[in-house]
Order: C-alpha cells, then structure tokens, then sequence
C-alpha cells in the first residue's frame, strides 16, 4: 500500500514538471519607494524575488549570487495591475446563440499572440480576468490569466491554482437577444425565471447524479451527462465564481435575492453602474463590484450613474474594483483609480487597492497576487513617479520574477506572430493613408509635431 | 406472398448489376475508351520502390490491378503493354492524408425555424457524424483527375459539412462508374473540424469545444449501458438508440481516429487539449503552422498531417521613398514567410513523422510547394516518405500500398525525369492497375520569342489588372460568362461587367489590385432582393483566379470565379 503512495507521489511530481514549462524569475529590485498596499509605504525598501516567489522585503538586502539586481532609487515600486474584467487575448468572445451556455470556456480559446497582452504590460498589468460575453443569460466561463508574453502555448498564461469564475448577465443585453428572436427572455421578468429555472434543473440533476452514485448495484444505468448542468451544480457547490454584467440597482438587488434563494455565497457585480444605490444591501450579502471610473450614458440603462460610484461602494465596506473592459483602457488603470481622488477622496491606498488587492479578491487569487508581501508572486510593476500621478510612466512589468515588459529597451515591433499573407498598411497603427487625406491641403501643424522636441 | 414479392424485387435489382460487373472484362465497350489490357510492364526506368531506395533499369509489371513483379530481370508478360521506362522515374502513388477529393458540397441548407435553442436540430447544427463520405462521392468530380495529375492515388476523403460532418474514406483515385467501386476502405475515421453553425448551436469554438466533451462523454456512458444490456436486458432501461452518440462508440473504443481540421497553431492545441481530456485517438490534419508543435508531436500523442497549402510570396513595396518602419515590418513579414516554408524541413529533423493533406490546395499547385518545401531544406526522400510511406502507415493500408512491392495495389507515378526536380513532369499515374496518361509539355527552349508573358501585360501599360478579361462564372445553375474591362484613371481602378446572356453591364465597386489581389464586388438582383457578390483572387499573368462570394440571408455561397486576359493590342 504505501509503495503505492510513493508510486502516485512520483507520477503527481512528474506531471507537476511536465506542466511546469512557465519560466520563474530572480531579481533584486533596490531602494524603491514600495507600495506595498497591506502594509503601507516602506521609503527606500528592497523586494528581493526567487524562483517567482517574494521571499524579502527589507532595506539594504544584500544580492544573491546571479540575481539581477534593478536599481529603483526614486522610483515607485508597487504590485502587478489585474484586470477584472477584459476580452483581450480571447479567439472568440460570446457563444451567443443559446441563453444558458454554462458549458462553455475562455479557458478552450486563450490567444497568446495577441499584440494587446503587451500593451497592457505596458502599463503595469500582470493579471487579467478574459471574460465571456454578455449576450446571454447565463455566460460562459471565464480565464484568469497572467501575462506571460511571449509563449505561443495558451496553457503559458494560465493563472494556475485560480479559482474558475463565470460570467452572467443581465438587462438590455440578454433581452435584446431575447426580443430579436421571440424568445425568453424578453424583459428582466424574464432574465430572473430564466435564472431560477436553470437551478431548479441543476438542483434535479444534481440529485439524479447523487443517487446513481449511492446505488451499490453493478447494473446501474448513468444519467444523461450534461456539461451545462454540471457546471451550474458547481457554482451553486461554491466551485465556481460569478461574475455577473448588470447596471440598475433593481437588477442587481434581484440577483442578491436569487443567489440567497438558492444558497450561492460569492458573487461580483460588473460595471455595476447604480450600486451605489444599494451599497449597504451588497456589503451585507458580502457582494463585491466591478466598475468603471467614470463611464456611462453609453446606452439607456447606463443613463444613471455617477464618478463616486467606486468611493461610495468602498467607504460602505464593499470590496471594489476599477476595470477596463477595453485594450486601450488596460493601458491606464492606473488614472483610472486616481479619478477616485477627485471624486471621493480615496486614500492613496483605497485607490491603488482599486486595481491591485480588490480585483484579485474579486477573482479569488489574493493569497497570490495583489499586493507586496513575502510568499506572494513575483508579480510586480515599477513606475518612476507614484502611480497615481498624471505624469506617472510605467517603466518595467514582471510576472513571477521575469521581466516582460521594459521600457528601457521597448522595440518597436512587439508581435510574436505574422501573418505572411498580411499587408503592412495593415499594421501600422496610423495608416499613413488617412493621415494625410484629413488634413488635405490644409497647411498646419500636425498633433505630434507640436511635442517634438525642436 | 410479400416476401415473395420483395424477394423478387431484389432479383430484379441485383441482376443488371452482376451484368455490369461481367462487362467490365466481357463484353465490348461501345465508347471504345477501355484498355485493351490491363496488364502493363514498364521496362528500363529508375524505380523509385521506397524513399531512399531506387534501382536502376528496373522493370515493374501491373497486372489484375496489383504489382505481380518488380526487378531487374523480371519476364514481360505476353499480354503486357510495354511502356519503355528509359530515362523515366517510377514512384509509389501518392496518398492524401485528407482532402474533399471527389466529394461534392451539399447544397446549402434552409435555416429552420427552431434555431434559438441550446439543442437545434443536428443537421443544420452540422453534427452528423453518423454519416459517410461515400453518399457525396461524385464519380465525375474534377478534383479526382486534376489530384491524380498530381501523382495522388488515394485520397482519405472526408466529406463537406460543420461540426461533424461524418466519416472519411479511402477512396482509389480512379475513374469508375460507381463511387462503392473507387473505395478501398469505408467509414476509416471520425472527421470534425472548428465550424459553427450560422447563428445556432454551437456556433463556435467555444460551444464546439463544450459540444465535443458533452458528445463524447454521453457516449462513454451510452456505450457501457447498451454492452450491459446486450449481456443480459433483464430489468435494465432500455439504451436511447442515437445515431450520434453510437457514431462515438468506437471512437469511445480507439477502434477509430478522430481526424480534426485544424489550420492554426491555435486551434492545433484545442484539439489536442480535447484528446489529452478525453483519450481518443487524433490526427491532427491540414496544419499549416506547426513549427512550435514538434515537442507536442513528437510526444506521439497524435498523428499529423502537415497543409499542402503554403502562403504566397509577400511583396515588398517598390516605392523607393519607403520608411524605415516600412521597411523593417517588411524585414519580418519575410521572416515569417520563411517560417512557414522551413517547418517542414524542421520537423522532420525533429523527428516527427507527417504526412500531407491537399485540402484548399489545387492540383497544379501540389509540384510547386513541394519544390518550395525542399528549397527551403525538407529532404526529396522526406518529402516521398510524406507522400507515400508515412500516410500509409498512420492510415493502416502500409500492406497494400505506399511502397513498390510485389503484391501491393497497382498504384504508381512515373514521371519524365526525378519527381522532386522543377523539370520532370508526370507522365503516367497508375491508379488501382489502371494507366492515366498526360500530356507532356515540351518545355521553352530560351530565345523562343513567339510567346513571351511581356507582351499583353505591357498593354495595359504596364498594369497587370487593367485590360479587358473574359471572365466566367461557375454558378449552381451552370456556367455565366462575359468581359469584366478593367482601366485605371488618377490612379483609380474602374471596371465594369458584360454578361454573354445579354443582360445589362454591371458596374464593378470597391474596385482595388494590391500585392497581386485583385478585389471587387458588383450587385445583383434577384427576385427583387439586390444580392451583393464580393470577388478576390489573384492575378498571375494573364490568369486571374478567384472566389466568389454571395450573401443572402445569413448564408454565404461560394463561386469560382476564373478570368483570362484577352486584349493582347
């Protein structure tokens, strides 16, 4: 028996090795002014990275052998930006054809060669949450990923260990679907029977696996297998997180009530533009939010919202978050959670915890990720003024210990796959062609002649 | 008195057939276009038996079908033809790892109107597995003799469709008069590919990758119930009787391959994720980017079937001002235009054994790429083992084909100098001991000033799209034709469409002829509804190539589209 356990040991560790092709990092980074985010500011602090790992947070630590050491003197040190909510480096984003779609997963179409993983590095972002879309009802599952750019291999970019998470929705999206097709759900009546319908059936079939299962005869017949139930048996077990796309605060009050109905515990609103009208009620169910900084009105049910929307929801007690929802926004989180100084007077770290802590709570990787700590990742970026400065400029990202992004060396051409059959007008950012007919023989100043250094 | 009846009626169905089958080697042919025999003896030819292995001034007899001897000092038959294989090369037939070979596309399907739930209707979701590639099987298809032109002898037919359009075959390039005749093989593998059903379920790789895992693990399921029942019904729920889901069953079983169409890297690693979760057996065909997949390959976990199909050239821009940003992203675009060429050499120094599959590419292509595969280091004895030996053991048929040996299905190219040099050209296949002879162009002796390409193109000064075309139309309803004219004013392209049926000209939009790409669209209407009809191809010389593509409601439909330059002032 127990050479057994030693057997299944090895092969556990084997797979480990086979699975572990992502490249760990060490480095030293020197005399910085780290926000650590838990425990405040350290002046003049190193934070000292083995094998992917923080193991040292200390002044004056004195550099390993073959580390590579990065001097921060004068610059801001702070931990690894995670997206809530992205659909960047995704094949596919909606499988929109059904209204329950449970069954499907970001994890089956992961896109490592997408050229935004590096713009988004760019801007200090280690983590993103690539999400389904909000075509339906009950979404697909998403992908926590880490922003291993550089690997053709999607498996490279896993958050390994995260926890999965899904994607609901509610509103205008799901019912325009719905009305389009003559089909439920029409209205967000609708949406909730449609939700509580679909537990119902996971609840029957969850019972009907429980007792084949209990049945000892060896002339038992399975139930039918279905992955879409499956899933939603998981989410009500806990297993899964949801993520849910809403804006009115009815909406969101709604599925507070279905989710305590059926007993699911861990639930985060995104974009989420009217919770600040029922902050308490999200602290009390212990909901969480993911919202925009200052984006609304973009359709009728984005009429309502305000910029206080993140500072009200953190000084109620409900864990908040700032996301993009976009591959240019990604670039900037960082202003993005400076706005809430403007309109809330965050503290610098209720803000900076906005696109740090917060997120990788809301995603359930925080005992990994989200804030300078000894045991945490090495996931980190350096900014050469404090982040939440208009004037701040990301200027290295690392993902465990392994720098991937510096702006020291920054080349011009980042892709890490060419289509041979593309054109080059294609990929040049201005296309030389409209840049030249706009302004026609109107003789003025281009917008970037006016910041070129004379 | 019914049984009486029904066994009459299969009298009567059988008996012409068993006379059609006597008057293969019986009686007179009326079209005068059979062989006068079909045994054949080609004498004095480098014999090419297996890659790396040639014997000079062989002599290979085909007789029956089958090869009855190769050797040096083999007896010629009295009843052979004898074709004098002096300064020719004698190759096994080539064997297509998988392509649409003489199969036909089924005509499109209505869109019915119970699409918006998670479970449409299987036909129109295109999960069809249950169904066989010989149903599509056109004896008279054109891919059979333009692949066969190209060397191929067999093809691993898989049939048209979506998800899961069914099972592929082995079908004998020859020309037959029924499709049950060309198979060597039936029902040899589970085809699927990443398509999605025009807005249903599952329209895309994220519901086809839930709709496989659900399929297959209902069928897990499905399969030890119906065994259990077969063994003892007593007392048991009676098994669902789903034509899928048994369809599975020996993929289930690993009696099967699951042949996946997979052209990226990416969807490369879908479909070898979905085999490492669930354990069948893959081949991972058509691939067109394989070269960060060797180590996953090489792990022999899969079988791989490498595209035929290589990218186009790029071109870089001759405008002389161009910047150094031009120039650069130029620099890598070649670069991975190398990439894609060098894969197969690189591969096979990996050590990964493939073979090729001709989908999406056409006959008179094949020697091409080949020819560019080994310019950029794939080995002529690698590219023979791709061709032949490799596909014939990854598809089981290595006892009756794939090398020249006694005993083995007549299946042989022999060409007019070796097969894997520019020059030589095919000029005898051999398809299931049947000749198909060609043609062999005497090649241009140079300072032959009767026929130069220079000539018409500089009539449009200069411009290889300007000019007047004769253009035609492949239609399901048959063959359309006209003069598409083509001239350029302020550096704008205009054109303008003549129909041979004498309708009205049609004006040619969003005209543009870019890198060899000539594209445009034109409306047309029908029934009331204006359709519009999007064109692109590629003009090579006087030759322009092209698809055709019509939407209308939701449905695309595709055309060959071929013109020829006919202004030559």
């Amino acid at each position: 028996m127990k050479r057994n356990i030693l057997i299944i040991g090895l092969l556990v560790l084997a797979a480990t090795f086979a699975q572990a092709q992502v490249q760990r990092g060490d480095v030293l980074i020197k005399n910085g002014t780290v926000l650590t985010i838990t425990n405040g500011t350290l002046e003049n602090t190193d934070v000292l990275v083995r094998n992917g790992k923080i193991t040292r947070i200390a002044k004056g630590i004195r550099t390993p052998n073959g580390v590579q050491e990065i001097d921060a003197t004068g610059k801001f040190v702070m931990p690894g930006i995670i997206d809530a909510h992205s659909h960047i480096a995704g094949s596919a984003i909606n499988e929109g054809t059904s209204q329950v779609t449970a069954e499907v997963s970001m994890e089956d179409v992961v896109n490592p060669l997408d050229l935004s993983i590096y713009r988004a590095l760019a801007g200090g972002v280690t983590s993103i949450h690539l999400m389904h879309g909000s075509a339906n009802v009950i979404g697909g599952q998403n992908e926590t990923m880490k922003l291993r750019y550089g690997s053709s291999n999607p498996d490279d970019l896993r958050f390994e260990g995260a926890p999965r998470t899904i994607k609901f929705a509610l509103g205008e999206n799901p019912t325009r679907g719905g009305r389009a097709r003559g089909i439920q759900p029409q209205s967000r009546m609708g949406v909730e029977a449609m939700l509580r319908n679909s537990f119902s059936d996971a609840i029957e079939y969850r019972e009907k696996w429980a007792a084949y299962n209990a049945n000892k005869s060896t002339r038992k017949v399975a139930p039918e297998y279905d992955l879409r139930m499956e899933t939603l048996v998981d989410i009500m077990a806990g297993e899964v997180l949801v993520h849910c796309h809403s804006y009115r605060a009815d909406e969101i009050y709604m599925l507070m009530k279905v989710f305590a109905d059926f007993g699911i515990p861990r639930l985060t609103f995104q974009h989420a533009n009217e919770a600040y009208k029922v902050a308490p009620e999200l602290a009390e169910f212990g909901a969480m939010a993911s919202v925009f900084a200052d984006w609304w009105a973009y359709k009728l049910e984005v009429y309502y919202s305000t910029a206080y929307n993140a500072a009200i929801l953190t000084k109620n007690g409900v864990t908040t978050s700032i996301n993009s929802d976009s591959g240019e926004l990604i670039r900037h989180l960082f202003h993005e959670a400076a706005k809430t100084q403007k309109y809330g007077d965050l503290t610098d770290n209720e803000a900076l915890a906005l696109v740090t802590l917060n997120p990788a709570k809301q995603l359930g990787i925080d005992d990994r990720v989200g804030s300078l700590e000894v045991r945490k990742d090495g996931d980190i970026a350096i900014f050469d003024k404090h982040p939440l400065s208009t004037y701040a400029i990301p200027l290295m990202t690392f993902v465990d210990g392994v720098k991937y992004f510096d702006r020291a060396t920054d080349k011009k051409d980042q892709r890490i796959f060419i289509n041979p059959e593309s054109s080059i007008a294609d990929v040049q950012i201005y296309d030389a062609e409209s840049q030249h007919r706009c302004m026609e023989g109107a003789n003025v100043l281009s917008f970037s002649d006016l910041f070129k250094k004379k | 008195m019914k049984l009486l009846r029904k066994t009459i009626f299969r009298l009567i169905l059988i008996l012409p057939l068993s006379f059609a089958v006597l008057s293969l080697s019986a009686q007179s042919d009326p079209t005068g276009k059979s062989a006068a025999t079909r045994t054949y003896a080609i004498t004095n030819a480098s014999i090419v038996q297996s890659p790396g292995n040639v014997m000079e001034g062989g002599t290979i007899v085909i007789k029956n079908g089958l090869i009855s001897a190769v050797g040096k000092n083999v007896a010629v038959p009295d009843d052979a033809e004898v074709l004098d294989g002096t300064g020719m090369y004698v190759y096994p037939g080539f064997i297509d790892g998988m392509s649409n070979i003489a199969a036909k596309r089924p005509d499109a399907m209505p869109r019915p109107n119970n699409l918006f739930t998670p479970d449409p209707p299987n036909d129109y979701a295109g999960i069809t597995p249950e169904n066989h590639v010989v149903d599509q099987i056109d004896i008279g298809s054109s891919s059979i003799d333009g692949m066969r032109k190209a060397g191929f002898t067999i093809s691993h037919t898989v049939p048209y469709g979506r998800m899961l359009p069914g099972s592929g075959a082995l079908v004998l390039l020859a020309d037959r008069t029924h499709a049950d005749e060309m198979m060597l093989a039936e029902d040899v593998s589970m085809f699927t590919q990443f398509t999605g059903a025009p807005g249903a379920y599952p329209g895309n790789v994220l519901g086809i990758m839930a709709k496989w895992r659900n399929l297959y693990r209902n069928a897990v399921n499905n399969k030890q119930h119906t065994e259990m029942y077969a063994q003892d019904p007593s007392g048991l729920e009676r098994p669902t009787q789903d034509r899928v889901t048994q369809a599975f069953f020996p993929v289930v079983a690993r009696t099967k391959t699951v042949f996946y169409n997979t052209t990226t890297s990416l969807t490369a690693q879908r479909a070898l994720r979905l085999q490492k979760e669930l354990g069948f057996n893959l081949a991972v065909a058509n691939l067109k980017e394989a070269w960060d997949l060797a180590d996953a390959f090489k792990a022999g976990g899969a079988q791989l079937y490498m595209s035929m199909d290589i990218p186009d050239e790029p071109k870089d821009s001759k405008d002389e001002d161009k910047s150094e940003e031009v120039k650069a992203l130029e620099v890598r675009r070649m670069e991975w235009y190398k990439k894609y060429l060098t894969q197969y050499a690189e591969l096979q120094a990996a050590g990964v054994k493939f073979g090729f599959s001709t989908m999406g590419t056409r006959g008179n292509k094949v020697k091409t790429n080949i020819m560019t595969m080994i310019e950029h280091g794939l080995s002529a004895d690698d590219a023979l083992a791709a061709l032949t030996t490799n596909p014939a053991s990854m598809l089981g048929i290595d006892k009756v084909a794939g090398t020249l040996d006694a005993g083995k299905i007549g299946n042989m190219v022999v060409s007019t100098g070796p097969y894997f040099e520019k020059k030589s050209q095919v000029k005898y296949v051999f398809v299931d001991g049947d000749k198909y002879e060609y043609e062999v162009k005497e090649a241009k002796k140079k300072g032959d000033d009767t026929e130069t390409d220079a000539t018409p193109a500089a009539a449009g000064g200069n411009d290889p799209a300007v000019g007047t075309w004769a253009y035609s139309l492949e239609t399901p309803q048959g063959s359309q034709g006209g003069d598409m004219v083509i001239t350029k004013e302020n550096g704008l392209y205009k054109g303008v469409l003549t129909s041979d049926d004498g309708s009205p000209d049609t004006d040619m939009n969003n005209l543009s002829f870019r890198d060899g790409t000539l594209a445009f669209d034109f409306d047309i209407d029908a029934g009331g509804q204006s359709v519009q009809v999007v064109v692109t191809g590629t003009i090579d010389g006087n030759s322009y190539e092209a698809t055709a593509t019509a939407s209308v409601g939701g449905q695309s439909f595709e055309m060959t589209w071929i013109a020829t330059k006919s202004d030559g002032q």
